[in-house]
């Protein structure tokens, strides 16, 4: 009963709630900026080539780039994530990579099942 | 009818192309769809969702939530965005934090789009390149060493239409369902995006680029705990040149040797 009190309160709020129009400005700008940054890549993709050396340092530090936010995502999480001990994150990690290499030809949606599972048991449990 | 697959053989270069994999560019363009289903379409559902839900809990209304996640489709740029809003940030400030949350989709596009057909290689990657983010990024990277040039962008449109129109029901279920996910999967829904993107990383061949990842890794964390918002940007450049430095100085010539 409670959650189709929650779905039904949130259908209200949904409906009911009308956004000002900074708050739209404000995600005009957002868009625009983040367009821009795709637009940039376009250009300077027209100038690379991908036998060059300055492909190979881009890609290097795209790689990088990803690495950082993924490794920041699982080691200094915000919010719920940040409550399951870090041994535990690195634990379920570790599981899941095990999965994926063990057969390196598309093991992507069972390793990634096995570590979604993992962290929902550990959620149980907590 | 099945569709003809090539797996590259671990040990094979990644240039090496035999057979064509699709018979012309619908069926390339159908199997992007296909391969979006999976785990590229799980992953940022499960983000739109989370997201969705962050839109509710903060007060927004669910056009105005639904709007960011079509308008935008970055989430890391979405989550800053929100966040600021609620600070009272103005417009321009707002354009800012995002556009430099988004860097990482210049060098993304930078060193995606030289792999396309010479003649796919025009002015149309302008509007096709809004369905880049992160997931089919790095899946298209990983399928383009099977696939010939002139069938690639077909693919990535069919990967990305997928990953970008997955974006919207997710966000609204999302706002929708807010409050009445049990604990546990709302831990499961999160954890699914850092995962994805650290698999990937484990289909990576190129040595050169296993330790851009590497020192990227290491990287991140300390610049993190100096600046927050440009640490993506100063981790990925000196992790990144650093990574490839010492490939070029030490690595490539075992690889040459090894392959020789």
């Amino acid at each position: 009963m409670s959650i189709l009190d929650n779905l039904y309160q949130n259908v209200q709020v949904a409906f009911a709630v009308e956004q000002g129009w900074a708050a739209w400005l404000a995600l005009l700008a957002a868009s625009v900026g983040t367009y821009l940054c795709r637009a940039l890549g376009v250009k300077l993709s027209g100038q690379v080539n991908q036998d060059s050396e300055f492909f190979r340092w881009l890609s290097a530090v795209t790689y990088a780039m990803v690495a950082a936010l993924t490794i920041r995502l699982i080691f200094l999480p915000v919010g719920l994530l940040s409550t399951v001990p870090l041994y535990l994150r690195v634990l379920v990690c570790i599981l899941a990579i095990g999965v994926m290499i063990s057969n390196p030809n598309r093991r992507l949606v069972p390793a990634l099942l096995t570590g979604t599972l993992l962290m929902v048991t550990i959620g149980v449990f907590k | 009818m099945s569709t003809p697959h090539l797996y590259s053989d671990p040990s094979a270069e990644t240039t090496e192309m035999v057979k064509p994999r699709f018979y012309d560019r619908k069926d390339a363009f159908w199997s992007g769809i296909r391969d979006g289903r999976g785990a590229p379409a799980m992953v940022l559902f499960a983000g739109m969702v989370g997201f969705g839900a962050m839109g509710r809990t903060n007060g927004f209304d669910i056009w105005f939530t639904t709007a960011t996640s079509f308008l935008m489709f970055a989430l890391p740029g979405q989550i800053v965005m929100l966040e600021m809003i609620l600070l009272g940030a103005s417009s321009l400030t707002i354009a800012l934090a995002t556009s430099l949350t988004a860097t990482r989709f210049v060098t993304m596009t930078a060193t995606l789009f030289p792999l396309l057909h010479e003649r796919d290689r025009n002015k149309k990657l302008y509007a096709k390149v809004h369905l880049l983010a992160m997931t089919a990024w790095a899946v298209s990277l990983k399928e383009f060493q099977t696939i010939e040039p002139r069938h690639r962008l077909s693919y990535f449109t069919g990967l990305g239409v997928l990953c970008w129109l997955i974006s919207v029901p997710g966000t609204f279920i999302g706002f929708l369902i807010a409050g009445s996910v049990p604990m546990p999967i709302t831990l499961g829904l999160i954890f699914i995006n850092p995962l994805f993107f650290l698999l990937t990383f484990a289909e990576i061949r190129v040595n050169g680029y296993r330790l851009a990842i590497l020192l990227g890794s290491i990287a991140g964390p300390i610049f993190y705990l100096i600046d927050r918002d440009t640490s993506l940007l100063t981790a990925g450049l000196i992790g990144g040149t650093l990574a490839y430095w010492i490939d070029r100085k030490w690595l490539r010539r075992y690889d040459q040797a090894g392959s020789a």
